[in-house]
């Protein structure tokens, strides 16, 4: 099997399976995200589209297919991965947010014990990254003292930290109160405009609509559609996103 | 009451004993069994099973057999100590670092695996995670188990007494023999020096774990 990838794509997915035990939760799956890219990845719950995420930087294994990076293959475990992970920026639904570190430490800790950054310049990249998702006032306190959107916008700049080609999130906004979703999707939309690659797995059609370039359909561990969102959310060619769609609205 | 003031110096002498005992095996029982624990959830299949191994034949044993080993089968496998308190020292630490290293695992699962996601999402390797992330909370939810093990570990010294070490009890029965008028004034005593180590560990327990917990 030839495994090239196109010479654009930041991201590519080739031929991806991936089983639960009997359940065939990523079926043949074939993704390219080009640099600068923004995909929203949408589809009812347990049709795998966070499983794909969290596959792009290996917390999932896959059984066969390839994944690439930057045109380098993910590399199944050891240092080799670790440092193609550093590339790759996670937002967790749950946070994740180091719960014994101070909001400061979570943002700079990456730099200085992965890339080797001096103490001092991490402190001052974090500053400036938790000045611009809007938490900087909240630097020495600890995770448990913020709200759920100050923790995700604090994780999204943990993220930021690494510098990543890519950043992916997964339904970073399920976790969280209503009136707290949209400074998290702020930040998002901001994040999009200054040409990060994202891939964003969510519910969050708005979110969508305004920042995506295209929107993956997925359902039952395939992609069933990939268009633009004005394409998709007008003129959705299956009966499996007509369906879902439909759902969506009546609420 | 005559029989514990006229051998105070000896009680003290058996006091410092048992402390030193102690608190030398707690330290390296506590390094081994976190290093054990590590060993047990590490990718790496061979020290999984050593480490399993090891927890389970030291846990499931007496501590008399780990004291026979350390005092008898060693030394003729070549290994010689000038004193037998570097026998009871091994078979203390290596008895206790099993221990520890089934509460220091059972505080490495109760931290949530988001925690490893985000530190590997970030780049860390399997080191980096376990002593930068996963460790320094684990530890933290698992101090009272810990200092229960410590309090087992102080009364647990005891044993040495039989194995020609002097420390608290090997003097409380040296003092039982002689006096034997007053063998239950003599247990009493000893068991009031027992105490003076383990009730503050057991206060030290309450107050450490209030200071260090980790809201979530």
């Amino acid at each position: 099997m030839t495994t090239h990838v196109p010479g654009d794509a930041l991201v590519s997915l080739n031929a991806v399976n991936k089983h639960y035990g009997q359940l065939h939760v990523l079926k043949d799956i074939n993704l390219q995200v080009r640099k600068g890219e923004v995909v929203v990845v949408i589809g009812p719950s347990g049709s795998g589209k966070s499983t794909l995420c969290r596959a792009i930087n290996r917390l999932e294994t896959i059984e066969d297919g390839t994944i690439s990076i930057d045109g380098k293959v993910l590399p199944e475990e050891g240092k080799a991965l670790a440092q193609l992970r550093a590339d790759v920026g996670m937002v967790f639904q749950s946070f994740n947010l180091f719960a014994h570190k101070t909001i400061l430490e979570n943002v700079t800790l990456g730099p200085i014990k992965v890339k080797g950054v001096s103490k001092g310049e991490a402190d001052k990249d974090a500053m400036a990254l938790l000045e611009r998702v809007g938490v900087g006032h909240q630097a020495p306190k600890l995770p448990a003292q913020l709200s759920g959107g100050q923790q995700q916008r604090v994780a999204i700049a943990r993220a930021l930290a690494m510098k990543p080609k890519v950043m992916l999130f997964d339904e970073p906004t399920s976790a969280l109160d209503p009136e707290m979703i949209n400074e998290v999707l702020d930040v998002m939309v901001q994040l999009a405009k200054e040409g990060m690659t994202m891939i964003v797995v969510t519910h969050e059609m708005g979110f969508a609509r305004k920042a995506a370039d295209r929107v993956v359909f997925m359902a039952d561990g395939q992609i069933v559609e990939d268009a633009t969102p004005e394409e998709f959310f007008t003129n959705p060619k299956s009966d499996r996103a007509k369906d879902f769609l439909s759902k969506l609205l009546t609420h | 009451m005559d029989v514990i003031i006229e051998n105070l110096p000896l009680y003290w002498e058996g006091f410092l004993r048992t402390l030193f005992l102690s608190a030398v095996s707690g330290v390296i029982a506590l390094v081994l069994g976190t290093l054990l624990a590590a060993a047990r959830v590490s990718p790496v299949a061979a020290l999984r099973g050593f480490s399993t191994v090891y927890v389970e034949v030291l846990r499931n044993t007496p501590l008399t057999i780990a004291f026979f080993f350390a005092a008898i089968v060693l030394p003729r496998l070549g290994v010689k100590f000038e004193q037998f308190e570097i026998a009871a020292i091994i078979a203390l630490s290596t008895y206790t670092a099993a221990f520890i290293a089934e509460a220091v695992r059972s505080g490495v699962n109760s931290v949530p695996v988001g925690q490893a996601e985000a530190a590997r999402s970030i780049g860390m390797g399997f080191g980096q995670v376990l002593s930068l992330i996963i460790l320094p909370q684990a530890l933290r939810t698992v101090i009272p188990p810990l200092i229960n093990i410590l309090i087992a570990l102080v009364k647990n010294s005891s044993v040495a007494g039989a194995f020609f070490v002097l420390e608290l009890f090997g003097y409380g029965r040296q003092l039982a023999n002689a006096n034997g008028d007053a063998v239950i004034t003599v247990l009493l005593g000893t068991a009031f020096f027992y105490l003076l180590l383990t009730v503050p560990l057991g206060i030290l327990a309450s107050t450490v774990e209030r200071k260090v917990a980790i809201a979530r």
